[in-house]
């Protein structure tokens, strides 16, 4: 595959026609400059772009957004719409990590007054909030009617045990709650992984980090959102952990046969699927909205013990320590949405594996003081590199399902990163430039150097010319914790 | 055949090709290679954890991935950190196997999940390969 295969129907939009290979049965579009498209050719990314173009009942185009790499089945960066009736539902169009996703805090606190108290800060975040591999030593002891209920109640959850404020779950999608879950579709074996990590970090590229808000692009945006230039904020980027883990395995076990039953043909084994209105579908339907659930407590848990650990440091040594909720966004979910295609209300199954959300103003989902700016869009970049907040638009819903980019996308494989770079140097450079960190693991801080991944400035430049979301705040490290 | 596994470039996540004489050898070998991956380091000298497995799938990927999945599982509830891992046979889609281990609470990596992506046991001159992807 190369540059050739492309039709150019924007400045950064390229097209693969449906005539490419006979088994399309839409067109594929990227989004991309021409560095990121040439960087994209490198891996099998496009040609995975290509394959979820089979699946049947797609709606319009399958598309990648500019963060695309090489993942398994569907490429990162991938969103798909299937119609609900007679198009399918993919584990493999989620993702293991279902919900993986981000939540932005921010303050008033200015990072000249924080600054001296940064690495006692870091510290206290490391200490407060579980992270590593494996049960990760989650703080709560959590019964099982309790688990049962939070799978179902998601963030709310979260707020009847102290866990949560109620701006925090409206400022959560969805207000953190995905209504049609079902614990009783999830196995035993997921179940047991998940009861023990609630509210833990895990580890991976999995990261707490605290930055300052460097530049604001759209002032009333982002008093909105409560986002002032000098002051610190913090983004959580975890998902739904070993839960969510073992229900997507389950559920590409599961239909390793639906595919026989319900004569698909499939170009490649993960991107395995089953008509949406099955009871196989609906079954996972089900299962990967509890781990949805699961995933928005888990970030909102973790935000608690961030507010912990900013008291904890930082109170009574600086004026107002305090932190509110800006957004929660999931990068790993497929959701149910009805979207205005060629003339007709089309409700369809609109699968996002590494892509983001990104409604337009006006959307009733939204808390009401957004409704007027849009969906905040949550951008983490690379380790040491710069994160953005953007907000949803007009354009997103017509050209996109209302989709974004999610993060900066890796551009370097693990083990080239692991046998390149060295993760004690990478502390000594990443903390000789301001940044504090923490981390369980060096050889797995080596293989998140920011050299690994496009550049994120990059990817939220070809989003922002396109018109998919706007500028609203950069925002760089001044500390990270991983697992 | 000098080598049991390699490491193999993929842009997110972590890769290995594997090979064995037979399909038994192939399964003990993937296992070994994953948990290199993974790494740790001894609690203490005790071999507190011992497992028997017998698993059936409808075909040997599925086999290897529910295997595979066995061990992850493990390492996760348990922090087990294997000394020994004994394919004793596959057949026909059936795998006997007994595993014992040590805990860590180090380990260097966590794998979320084995994946199918690209999955395909192939039979080459000298037995078996197959490459396989892990989620991380």
């Amino acid at each position: 595959m190369n540059k050739q295969d492309f039709t150019r129907v924007g400045d950064y939009i390229w097209e693969i026609p449906v005539s490419y290979r006979a088994d399309m049965n839409v067109p594929a579009r990227l989004y991309a400059s021409e560095k990121l498209l040439e960087s994209a050719l490198e891996d099998q990314s496009v040609e995975q772009l290509v394959n979820t173009a089979t699946l049947p009942g797609l709606v319009q185009y399958a598309l990648a957004m500019p963060d695309i790499h090489q993942g398994y089945g569907f490429p990162i960066g991938g969103v798909v719409a299937s119609r609900t009736k007679g198009g399918v539902i993919s584990p493999g169009g989620v993702g293991y990590d279902i919900n993986c996703g981000v939540r932005v805090l921010a303050g008033h606190l200015l990072f000249d007054e924080a600054e001296p108290l940064l690495s006692v800060l870091a510290t206290r975040l490391y200490q407060n909030c579980p992270s590593g591999v494996g049960k990760g030593g989650s703080r709560l002891k959590i019964s099982e009617s309790q688990f049962d209920k939070l799978l179902h109640e998601g963030s709310s959850w979260a707020q009847a045990n102290g866990y949560a404020l109620p701006e925090d779950v409206a400022r959560t999608e969805e207000q953190g709650q995905l209504r049609r879950s079902d614990s009783a579709c999830v196995s035993k074996r997921a179940w047991d992984r998940g009861i023990t990590q609630v509210g833990t970090l895990g580890a991976g590229n999995h990261f707490i980090e605290v930055d300052v808000i460097e530049e604001i692009f759209d002032a009333e945006a982002a008093r909105v959102m409560g986002l002032q230039e000098g002051a610190i904020a913090v983004q959580i980027h975890c998902g739904s952990r070993g839960f969510g883990h073992q229900i997507c395995t389950d559920y590409v076990r599961a239909f390793q046969n639906a595919i026989y039953k319900y004569g698909i043909d499939l170009p490649d084994r993960q991107l395995i699927c089953a008509p949406f209105d099955s009871e196989e579908g609906q079954d996972y339907f089900k299962a990967m909205n509890a781990a949805a659930n699961y995933a928005f407590v888990n970030r909102q848990v973790l935000a608690h013990y961030v507010r912990e650990s900013f008291e904890q440091a930082l109170s009574g040594k600086v004026d107002d320590w305090h932190l509110h909720q800006v957004y929660d966004i999931a990068h790993n979910m497929a959701k149910v949405e009805t979207h205005h295609v060629s003339g007709e209300q089309v409700e369809a199954v609109v699968h996002r594996k590494g892509a983001t959300r990104a409604f337009g103003p006006g959307f009733e989902g939204l808390p009401q003081e957004y409704r007027p700016i849009g969906q905040p869009v949550l951008v983490p970049g690379s380790m040491g590199t710069a994160s953005w907040i953007l907000v949803g638009t007009e354009a997103s819903m017509e050209q996109t399902f209302g989709s974004s980019c999610h993060g900066a996308g890796r551009t370097m494989s693990r083990s080239r990163a692991k046998k390149t770079i060295r993760g004690d140097q990478l502390r000594h450079e990443l903390e000789e430039t301001g940044i504090n960190v923490r981390a369980g693991s060096m050889p797995g801080l080596a293989e998140e150097a920011p050299q690994a991944y496009k550049d994120v400035d990059e990817v939220v430049k070809v989003v922002s010319s396109t018109g998919i979301a706007r500028k609203v705040a950069r925002l760089v490290p001044v500390a990270v914790i991983k697992g | 055949m000098t080598e049991y596994w390699e490491e193999v470039e993929h842009t997110a996540d972590w890769a290995l090709r594997v090979w064995g004489r037979d399909l038994r050898a192939l399964f003990e070998h993937a296992a070994w290679g994953m948990l290199s991956l993974i790494g740790g380091i001894a609690e203490n000298d005790r071999e507190i954890i011992r497992e028997s497995y017998k698993l059936s799938a409808q075909d040997n990927e599925t086999l290897l991935i529910d295997w595979l999945t066995e061990l992850l599982y493990l390492v996760e509830d348990r922090h087990a950190l294997f000394t020994s891992v004994r394919v004793e046979m596959v057949e026909n889609c059936v795998l006997h196997a007994a595993v014992t281990a040590q805990t860590s609470k180090n380990f260097t990596k966590h794998i979320k999940a084995v994946t199918y992506h690209d999955l395909a046991i192939k039979k080459i001159p000298d037995g078996y390969e197959v490459t396989i992807v892990f989620d991380v």
